[in-house]
């Protein structure tokens, strides 16, 4: 086995491994872990993005891709797997993106059971317009738009899409991750692996959701990005699959 | 010949599939409902899908990722429907992603839309204004063709008389040039080789391929129109060349307009009519030219006053030029009230040239 | 009327835009006339982040687009070939060394080299840096007090960085010994400033 410096690794499906994110920023993690499985697959997929931080993921990536608006991907994905129906697709969204934005488009795609695989970094946050309050952001959160933190007298309470996606009928296949260990990571991994199987089965419309860490839009220290996301976002939400079919 | 009795709607999704549309969205409104009822139950026999969306938000961005795979795609609505399409729209043009818009609207008002566009940045829709059923069919297989040979989002301005007049009609597939191989499309091919594709209106590639950015793309595409401005306006000129009187219209409303023409002509009245075929681009050097020496520019179009803009800007003479048309919807809001009636045109005309009435009511 | 022109960059992060918002409200205080552009992309950290301001003794008549700039403050090289060509001759240029090392290619430019990011570290507060840049800046010169950039730093820092605040006025005072006093001022008027 040939030895590397782990600064001169490149994932095979990343044409530059050169991003933007701030330190400590969990989404290169995860897309990792997505890439991963995708290259253990040996899948060619077609990967859609909507806006974020991610969204430059997309640009690295050696994967065939669309870009798509705000909130939009489940029906961009829709159209592409519908005249596709045997290529890989994938999308990619935050939870700005899917559950503030789109919330109509994921809910209605998992309905009608649309044969892709919706992924959702997951970080409570819009962090490329500054950090700012999203349909997960937890109570108690302190964004730039919940100063003093999430008060669900003010701004509500946040939407656990996992349950809402695990009790619509059309959903094959509905979990929640986490990149914030090593434990983690690897469990979330299987998670995305389940996901893109059931999909080459034509099991119906399959949900990964992946909890993330942005210690810049939750104004903690880099390095206490993992335990913030374990006592913040796992607490409030949970990991595990919600929904898989038997087996 | 196989003349079938056809309600328009049935005949533009006929001619939708004869040009190669293989995907549609669309969400039900009046009058546009029958088109994706047609649409429903025709494709799926061509190997195609249609798509009951669940919003026109969803409709065309489904569409968006249709056309992204390279298919011959389409979606639509009315005028109420197409606001919410908007940016969709944009995010067609520039992705320089082929599709056809139908806007199979409640009257004239949506004329500002369909040729303004209400998205964001430098793009146009190429816009045909069929006048009735046969001409929709033409121009539905047209917008394929336009689309796939410029790489844009383009328009039909049909309306509630187009879309539920039953004619009876034989749809004959229309041989087009053959149009570049889209060597941009999206499937999957290309992942991994390290020369995948992308489709963004950002434009700046990937790392192995750049790409010019957002100001050299907008700015090739915004020169692609200019291009399109100049090669596709088309009109229609009828006795104009020696008039003293151009009534203008578009549209449903033009039948009407020349019927009028002909009835006033015989009165010893030297009137002619003039109609954009393509409301963008707007035939102006046509409408000049057909405009030159007139005394009157008569503007007949059922809303506040959209079409008269365009007809301001290009008439040989902008101080003959006068609205006779007016805002006019029916009772219930969804298709053209009483201004679409030859008599009311005619004494409106008469009146505007100081001749003596002839029957009519307002 | 005398028109003095800052051209700021920096990479995301670094505490670019705090720190021309910092010396605008500080040219405010003290009376003059400001006008603030801040040019930066679509990331949280690590893009292009840039400023343009310019101070005027009087009513400005200013571009917000700067082309020919009396001075620069550059936290980063990363981005200086976006500032460079709109400095103009003679300009004063404060760069922090600990991450800029290029030569300074603009004519007859008097450069002020602070290794802010290096100093802020050893005060034990690296997120100061760019404010310690701040105070340097002003020292040099004297385009408004120090004690006034000390002041416009204490109404900028939002409440949840409070605990920056003693730690950010110590550097803009280390930043401002670091340098020799008005070796280059800015407005005909002043001779010394405390």
């Amino acid at each position: 086995m040939s030895s590397q410096l782990v600064v001169e690794f490149k994932p095979k499906l990343l044409q530059s491994s050169e991003h933007e994110l701030c330190p400590g920023c969990g989404h290169s993690v995860a897309f990792r872990v997505v890439l991963d499985v995708v290259e253990e697959l040996d899948l060619k997929p077609v990967l859609l993005a909507g806006h974020g931080c991610y969204t430059q993921l997309m640009v690295q990536s050696d994967l065939d891709s669309l870009q798509c608006l705000h909130g939009r991907a489940p029906a961009a994905a829709t159209g592409v797997k519908r005249m596709l129906p045997t290529t890989p697709v994938i999308t990619l969204q935050g939870d700005g993106d899917m559950v503030t934005e789109g919330l109509h488009e994921i809910l209605h795609a998992a309905a009608r059971g649309e044969q892709f695989t919706a992924l959702l970094f997951n970080n409570g946050v819009f962090g490329d317009t500054g950090g700012h309050l999203t349909a997960t952001t937890v109570v108690g959160q302190r964004t730039k738009t919940s100063l003093e933190g999430r008060d669900p007298a003010l701004h509500g309470y946040p939407l656990n899409i996992g349950q809402l996606l695990a009790q619509v009928e059309g959903a094959a296949y509905v979990a929640r991750g986490a990149v914030n260990s090593a434990g983690m990571i690897a469990r979330t991994q299987r998670m995305v692996r389940r996901a893109l199987e059931l999909q080459l089965e034509g099991a119906g419309f399959t949900f990964v959701e992946i909890l993330t860490m942005c210690p810049t839009g939750w104004f903690v220290p880099t390095s206490e990005g993992p335990e913030y996301l374990e006592d913040a976002m796992i607490t409030t939400f949970g990991i595990g699959e919600l929904k898989a079919p038997p087996g | 010949m196989t003349t079938r009795l056809m309600q328009g709607s049935e005949a533009v999704a006929e001619a939708a599939l004869a040009a190669g549309c293989r995907f549609f969205s669309g969400y039900p409104m009046t009058p546009f409902t029958e088109l994706l009822e047609n649409m429903g139950r025709k494709l799926p026999g061509a190997g195609g899908v249609c798509m009951n969306a669940a919003s026109e938000i969803e409709a065309v961005n489904m569409t968006i990722g249709a056309a992204a795979t390279g298919a011959r795609v389409a979606t639509g609505s009315c005028g109420q429907g197409l606001a919410l399409m908007q940016e969709g729209i944009a995010e067609l043009a520039l992705n320089e992603l082929p599709a056809v818009i139908f806007n199979m609207a409640r009257g004239q008002q949506d004329y500002f839309q369909a040729t303004r566009g209400g998205g964001w940045g430098d793009y146009r829709t190429i816009t045909l204004a069929p006048r009735d059923v046969p001409e929709a069919v033409e121009h539905t297989q047209l917008l394929f063709y336009l689309a796939d040979r410029y790489r844009t989002p383009v328009v039909l301005y049909g309306d509630y008389v187009i879309a539920h007049s039953t004619v009876g009609i034989d749809v004959q597939p229309i041989e087009f040039p053959a149009t570049a191989p889209k060597d941009w499309a999206l499937d999957g091919s290309m992942s991994g080789t390290g020369r995948a594709r992308q489709i963004w209106t950002w434009a700046l590639g990937k790392p192995n391929t750049p790409g010019p950015g957002p100001n050299g793309s907008w700015e090739l595409i915004a020169e692609k129109y200019d291009q399109i401005g100049r090669a596709e306006a088309r009109h229609e000129a009828y006795r104009t060349d020696d008039a003293d009187v151009v009534l203008v219209s578009f549209g449903t409303t033009s039948v009407f307009v020349d019927s009028v023409v002909d009835e006033l002509r015989e009165d010893g009245v030297r009137v002619g009519s003039f109609r954009p075929i393509t409301l963008w681009p707007f035939p102006g050097d046509a409408l000049e030219q057909a405009t030159r020496g007139c005394a009157h520019v008569l503007v007949y179009e059922l809303n506040a006053g959209q079409l008269v803009d365009d007809v301001r800007m290009h008439a040989a003479d902008r101080s003959v030029i006068r609205s006779i048309g007016g805002v006019s919807q029916d009772p219930s809001g969804m298709r053209q009230g009483d201004l679409l009636n030859a008599d009311i045109l005619r004494h409106r005309v008469r009146d505007a040239l100081g001749l003596t009435p002839q029957g009519a009511t307002s | 009327m005398t028109q003095r022109e800052v051209l700021f960059t920096g990479v995301g992060g670094q505490g670019v835009q705090i720190a021309s918002k910092a010396l605008a409200m500080a040219a405010l205080a003290e009376g003059r006339d400001v006008l603030l552009l801040p040019s930066y992309g679509g990331f949280m950290r690590g893009g292009k982040t840039n400023a343009g301001l310019t101070l005027g003794d009087g009513p400005l008549r200013a571009l917000p687009v700067i082309t020919s700039a009396w001075s620069a403050f550059v936290m980063d090289q990363a981005f200086w070939e976006t500032v460079r060509p709109n400095l103009a001759a003679g300009a004063v240029v404060v760069v922090n060394s600990s991450l800029f090392s290029l030569e300074v290619e603009v004519p007859r430019a008097q450069v002020f080299a602070v290794p802010a990011s290096d100093m802020a570290t050893a005060l034990g507060s690296p997120m100061s840096a760019a404010f310690l840049m701040l105070g340097a800046f002003a020292a040099v010169t004297g385009v408004v007090g120090v004690e006034s950039v000390v002041g416009a730093m204490r109404q900028l820092v939002p409440a949840y960085r409070e605990q920056h605040v003693a730690a950010n006025a110590r550097a803009i005072e280390a930043g401002a010994a670091s340098v020799p006093t008005l070796a280059a001022p800015a407005w005909p008027d002043v001779a010394v400033r405390s």
